[in-house]
């Protein structure tokens, strides 16, 4: 008796295996033509975790790399950039996303764990756009000065003296100025409030970072909150990822660096990046991006996010398959499509550099 | 009798496993005793009335604990059933898929979700089973209640520290990678409990009459166990090893910590992530302005849900099958 039933609890849940096992991963897209097992595709599986500001480009990235080579496969968890780098240095995976730089003690543990320096590469650059809901202004200026006071609270009407005199020219409404911050803790707030910190200098009174410390207007829970509740009050305005602005059809604020107002596009993030100082040496290119640029054309308010490499792995196969990807991350083509996510693409200066330090990745 | 029938009927609205204790200890009770329920006379208006209030408060208490059971299983089944009768859910993974795109496959989440499933229980039933017998046969003395102690911390253990200590054993300590595996034997350590008090519990509910008559003939002590008592008490093992599987395969904490999650099928235990549904809807979670996320996220869940109930269907039809006939 119990040896039937146990039989056919086997038979069950074998069968159940057999029911999930006859899956396939093809997702695979109707022309086998694009680029099918090019010289460059090797085989294998990556693991990386970090960053949750550059999940978007990544796993586009990502998904273009896997259609190319089929062989592969890279996971990426966005467990956010402090999670990455522990993982990182516990060797749990095989490249980090952060977006900020190693601290000494860290670069030492992931140097430790490589056995040989570990590098940072920026791939990402995410703008941060201040959109304004104003059906009667077309184009806005903004300087960080004006920008500091208005989300303090200090300026609350459009028709302010402060903003009509960035804004000659242009008739501004006598409409109360609706705040709106983000509620939740973010890598965008901690982006602008740097920003803000570094441009505005004493006009910005509070403390910067991923929590945002003003008083004035109204929190609101992610980019998608923020932008809807801008986009419902005239006179509405906050600060977003780029791809926000644009589609819920924000005004988006130029900004004045002091050498006259900037747009935001990938060129003028092209700008500020190129402008930014190498902080490591060689092939590592942990920037310090210069917030208070005064570069004409040059869009100030910027994210960077890096992966972070080991400079020679241990497995060389593993090192293979990293330079793979990276090195179509970083290429024109794809830095372009990630323009569509609300991401700028890397000048390509700075791409250049990029690419020579993958090449040499062991 | 009476007074035993509202014992029972107390006890029946315990926990899983305290109801299927009063179960099997009734139709035990039945191949004995069957006498009618007692009749009841019409007793004076205020017992009536205390009779009436207690009626209402008891359906009332009832319908109150359904309202999240129902609320919540309708709100899944409404928000989630849309993809699953798409034929590539049940035939494809997310590799190539993200948060924007909509639908794919969750095929590779399920099979990693059953083959940890099976693993742990390969591995948690027979040392639950055999530990049960130990305590429920042969325990006696010093061993038996050290044993008894651990298995009653061991359930009190929240899946949280299990996965840690999992995490502390196999990567801190040993610098091994997060793998499948390493899941498995979290999962194990709170499986065992839920195993051995259930297993033990049927055990015990075996009646003595069979144990010593099997000995009356002459048949050796581990004869009896696995001819005489385990069978009997086969049907009520199953079910327990159905509720711990129910609850491991539920279960969040050790996957988030020691499985993370790959869009990819993978089903190496000992290589590489390995997705699972519970994974699965963690990764939708976060992208709450996506419509596309949040409607794969609800579709895991449902699965999740399907999963667990055929499981307990399949060992429902095997006990039955399976109960010992006079």
């Amino acid at each position: 008796m119990t040896t039937r039933s146990s039989a056919i609890i086997i038979v069950a849940m074998s069968g159940a295996l057999a029911l999930g096992a006859c899956g396939s991963d093809a997702t695979k897209t109707g022309t086998a033509a694009t680029g099918t097992a090019a010289s460059d595709c090797p085989t294998g599986t990556l693991k990386a975790e970090g960053s949750s500001a550059q999940k978007n480009a990544i796993e586009a990235a990502i998904k273009s790399f896997q259609t190319k080579c089929s062989g592969t496969t890279i996971n990426y968890a966005a467990t956010g950039s402090g999670a990455g780098i522990k993982q990182f240095i516990a060797g749990q995976v095989d490249f980090g996303g952060s977006d900020s730089t190693l601290k000494d003690d860290e670069a030492a543990s992931a140097a430790t764990t490589c056995a040989s320096p570990a590098w940072h590469l920026p791939m990402v650059t995410g703008p941060v756009g201040i959109a304004y809901n104003l059906p009667s202004v077309s184009s806005l200026v903004l300087n960080a000065d004006v920008t500091a006071k208005i989300f303090l609270g200090q300026i609350t009407m459009w028709n302010d003296p402060a903003i009509a005199a960035l804004n000659s020219g242009t008739t501004l409404p006598a409409t109360k100025i609706s705040v709106f911050f983000r509620s939740d803790e973010s890598g965008t707030t901690d982006n602008f409030t740097k920003y803000l910190k570094a441009a505005a200098g004493t006009a910005w009174t509070v403390e910067s970072g991923k929590k945002w410390n003003g008083t004035a207007g109204e929190g609101k829970p992610q980019n998608a909150g923020v932008a809807t509740a801008a986009k419902s009050v005239e006179g509405g305005i906050s600060y977003m990822e780029w791809s926000y602005v644009t589609q819920n059809k924000l005004g988006l604020a130029k900004i004045d660096n002091g050498s006259g107002p900037v747009e935001l596009t990938s060129a003028s993030v092209g700008k500020m990046i190129e402008t930014a100082t190498q902080k490591g040496t060689g092939n590592d290119l942990s920037l310090t991006l210069d917030y208070a640029t005064k570069t004409p054309g040059a869009y100030p308010i910027n994210l960077v996010t890096y992966e972070i490499v080991c400079s020679k792995y241990k497995d060389a196969a593993k090192g293979k398959l990293v330079k793979s990807f990276l090195t179509h991350f970083v290429s024109a083509d794809v830095q372009k499509s990630l323009e569509a996510l609300g991401y700028a693409a890397l000048p390509s200066s700075v791409s250049a550099k990029i690419t020579a330090a993958v090449a040499a990745i062991g | 009798m009476s007074a035993t029938s509202a014992a029972e009927t107390t006890e029946a609205t315990g926990t899983p496993l305290a109801r299927l204790v009063a179960a099997r200890r009734a139709a035990y009770r039945a191949d004995v005793v069957t006498d009618d329920p007692p009749q009841l006379t019409r007793g004076s208006a205020s017992r009536r009335l205390t009779d009436q209030v207690a009626r209402v408060v008891m359906w009332a208490s009832f319908g109150l604990a359904m309202v999240p059971l129902v609320w919540i299983l309708g709100t899944v089944v409404a928000r989630g059933y849309e993809l699953l009768l798409a034929s590539s859910w049940w035939t494809l993974s997310q590799r190539n898929i993200n948060a924007a795109d909509v639908g794919g496959g969750a095929v590779h989440a399920i099979q990693g979700t059953l083959i940890q499933a099976a693993v742990t229980a390969a591995i948690s039933v027979p040392l639950g089973i055999f530990t049960a017998i130990h305590l429920v046969e042969y325990g006696r003395g010093r061993l038996a209640r050290a044993v008894s102690f651990m298995v009653d911390i061991l359930s009190g253990v929240p899946s949280i520290v299990a996965a840690l200590f999992i995490y502390a054993v196999w990567v801190t300590t040993f610098g091994f990678q997060r793998i499948g595996f390493a899941v498995c034997l979290s999962l194990v350590l709170l499986m065992i409990p839920v195993v051995v008090r259930s297993t033990e519990e049927m055990l015990k509910l075996v009646p003595n009459g069979l144990r010593e008559g099997s000995y009356a003939l002459g048949v050796p002590k581990w004869i009896t166990i696995t001819r005489i008592v385990l069978p009997t008490a086969f049907s009520g093992i199953v079910t327990g090893v159905m509720l711990g599987l129910a609850r491991v395969m539920g279960e969040t904490a050790p996957l988030l910590i020691l499985g993370p999650y790959t869009k990819s099928i993978a089903t190496n235990l000992f290589d590489g992530y390995m997705p699972t549904l519970p994974t699965m809807i963690n990764q939708d979670r976060t992208e709450i302005g996506l419509d596309s996320a949040m409607e794969r996220m609800w579709a895991t869940a449902l699965t999740l849900i399907l999963i667990v109930l055929a499981l307990n269907l399949i060992g429902r039809w095997a006990a039955r099958r399976s109960s010992v006939r006079r």
